[in-house]
């Protein structure tokens, strides 16, 4: 357990010894974060609902997104496709410890500094700001938006452990990915809420998992799921969940009777 | 026990290939071309514990494949491998923390972090306790002189002291059976002899099985008896370096310095004549008749100096090449 615990803690190390680039990430987030606020301040009327959402909720699932996001989305296994094809993959496999974890650690330690760094700068902007947010205040409904934002961040690393693992199969491991990306962005609700679409196409997406990942969570925050919908997307997210780890373990022992350990 | 057996061991790779040029570039976007490569045809072996072995063979021979099928990294195309009773390729813990692998061109070491973090996250790694950690850790920076450049971040470091933290690290945990892929490219010719003289000295202390492989032939003439020397992925030689010698050189060279004036045709008949450039010949003489030969020309002819000497291993070792073409 500690060699994970260590590998975590070794993400802060690195990234802290680029201080210009840790402050300019920082700085990006939190404008990215302030355009976003004024463009949709500025667009939505007040006291007016638009698809059936008030300025205050909209305003929340847009900025709720962007912040879950940082949190479930945000993922260093990218590095996974790389390391297979530059060779970098075998200094794991020499050594007595799982990659898989080792990746999970990472990206723990990655979540856990986006975390306590978006906090701080989050109060900071709300006492400035002062923004017409809602705040879910129920105890019961945030510690389930928490738990559904745990869940989407494991079937999220999954997908993209998976997505790494082509590197087995081929070099060319970053159009897929891209393309993956942009579907996910929109499936997952990243841009707007997905219940504004067709009925039929929402209730076809909810048995996939990328809902799960932005909408699910945020959707739990604001209240608007009857206690039967939060455990049936929480089923459905568990599910996906075993079935994304059971398959991320079939590929990687296929993939690894393939792989070559170029260069090293 | 045997540390190491490999029986029929094969590996192929699947490589696509492509003529030089723009059109070729485009008939390989359409149709793509692969070919079967064997970098290990067929290779048996068997290494007893606390053994030191030489494996010699040209660039792409299959010396680093048959040493990553060894550690578990590659899935052998057919034959079976045990190391240590182990199947590398199923990478148990027990097994992986009784083996090392070092290459010269690897790089574990966190890039951005001084190499002592990378040596820390190895002993979570591989579970040392920490009184062993520190002990061996100061035995090796001692023996390795690399004291100074603990807290500088490994970018920063210079090929040399790199290739010193890399070994540091991948030794650590003591391992039984060390796999060494030129482990000396690289260094200079000091570090070299220091890493040489570790390796001997590891062996020797904790009987540990050793598997070299190197382009420098002075490191496996230092340090292995046995040899197993391949290529094209199949085994040519294995044995003790001295057979090899025996075997492949049976002659000596007997090198003469003439005070006076001799011709070429005056000693043609006591063997091959290598070189001869006044004052100085070079004659290979069958091992057997060395030294009725070298008593001959003392005898016969006013000479300054001879030197007897075996032919070099390198010139050996291009023979079993050439030889088996």
């Amino acid at each position: 357990m500690k060699k994970y615990l260590l590998v975590a803690r070794n993400v802060w190390d690195q990234t802290l010894t680029y201080r210009l680039n840790f402050v300019m990430w920082r700085v990006r987030i939190v404008l990215s974060m302030l355009t976003m606020y004024f463009l949709w301040l500025a667009l939505l009327p007040e006291n007016q609902t638009i698809l059936g959402y008030t300025r205050d909720l909209m305003l929340t699932y847009i900025l709720g997104t962007s912040i879950i996001s940082s949190v479930v989305i945000s993922n260093r296994s990218y590095e996974v496709g790389d390391e297979i094809n530059n060779g970098n993959l075998s200094n794991f496999l020499l050594r007595p410890i799982n990659y898989l974890s080792y990746q999970f650690s990472r990206d723990l330690g990655d979540k856990a500094m986006n975390i306590v760094f978006s906090i701080t700068e989050l109060t900071v902007l709300f006492m400035i700001l002062r923004p017409p947010l809602f705040v879910q205040t129920d105890l019961g409904l945030l510690s389930l938006t928490v738990f559904a934002c745990v869940l989407g961040m494991v079937m999220y690393f999954f997908i993209n452990f998976l997505l790494g693992m082509i590197g087995f199969w081929s070099a060319e491991v970053w159009a897929p990915r891209f393309i993956f990306v942009t579907l996910l962005t929109f499936f997952s609700g990243g841009l707007f809420p997905l219940d504004i679409l067709p009925a039929s196409i929402f209730s076809a997406l909810s048995y996939l998992p990328f809902t799960y990942l932005l909408f699910f969570p945020l959707k739990i925050y604001l209240g608007q799921l009857a206690a039967g919908e939060i455990i049936r997307g929480l089923i459905i997210s568990s599910i996906w969940a075993g079935v994304l780890f059971l398959t991320v373990k079939y590929v990687w022992n296929r993939g690894l009777r393939l792989y070559t350990a170029y260069g090293r | 026990m045997d540390a190491v057996e490999v029986k029929n061991l094969k590996r192929y790779y699947k490589v696509n290939k492509k003529e030089a040029g723009f059109a070729a570039s485009l008939l390989s976007f359409v149709n793509r071309k692969y070919e079967e490569t064997k970098a290990v045809d067929g290779i048996s072996f068997k290494i007893g514990e606390g053994e030191l072995v030489g494996f010699i063979g040209p660039n792409g021979a299959g010396k680093t494949t048959t040493l990553k099928c060894l550690s578990g990294l590659l899935y052998p195309t057919g034959g079976t491998v045990k190391v240590l009773g182990y199947t590398p390729f199923e990478r148990k813990n027990n097994f992986l923390k009784q083996i090392a692998l070092v290459m010269g061109q690897r790089n574990q070491l966190w890039w951005d972090l001084p190499p002592t973090e990378s040596f820390i996250l190895n002993k979570e790694i591989y579970e040392i306790p920490d009184d062993k950690y520190k002990k061996t850790l100061d035995a090796l920076i001692s023996l390795l002189d690399v004291s100074d450049i603990l807290k500088t971040p490994v970018k920063k470091l210079s090929l040399g002291q790199r290739m010193k933290c890399e070994f540091i690290a991948s030794v650590l945990h003591s391992p039984r059976v060390l796999f060494l892929d030129e482990p000396t490219l690289g260094l200079d010719v000091v570090m070299q002899k220091t890493l040489r003289e570790f390796i001997r000295e590891y062996n020797r202390k904790y009987e540990a099985t050793i598997i070299l492989t190197s382009h420098y032939m002075r490191d496996v003439e230092a340090l292995a008896k046995r040899v197993i020397i391949i290529n094209h992925g199949k085994i040519l030689f294995d044995g003790k370096l001295a057979d090899l010698v025996k075997k492949h050189a049976p002659y000596r060279f007997v090198k003469v310095v003439f005070s006076d004036k001799v011709q070429a045709s005056e000693i043609e008949n006591f063997g091959e004549i290598k070189s001869f450039t006044y004052p100085e010949a070079v004659i290979s003489v069958p091992y057997k008749k060395i030294s009725d030969v070298s008593s001959e020309i003392l005898k016969k002819f006013p000479v300054e100096d001879v030197i007897i000497s075996e032919p070099e291993i390198e010139d050996i070792i291009r023979e079993v090449f050439e030889e088996k073409k």
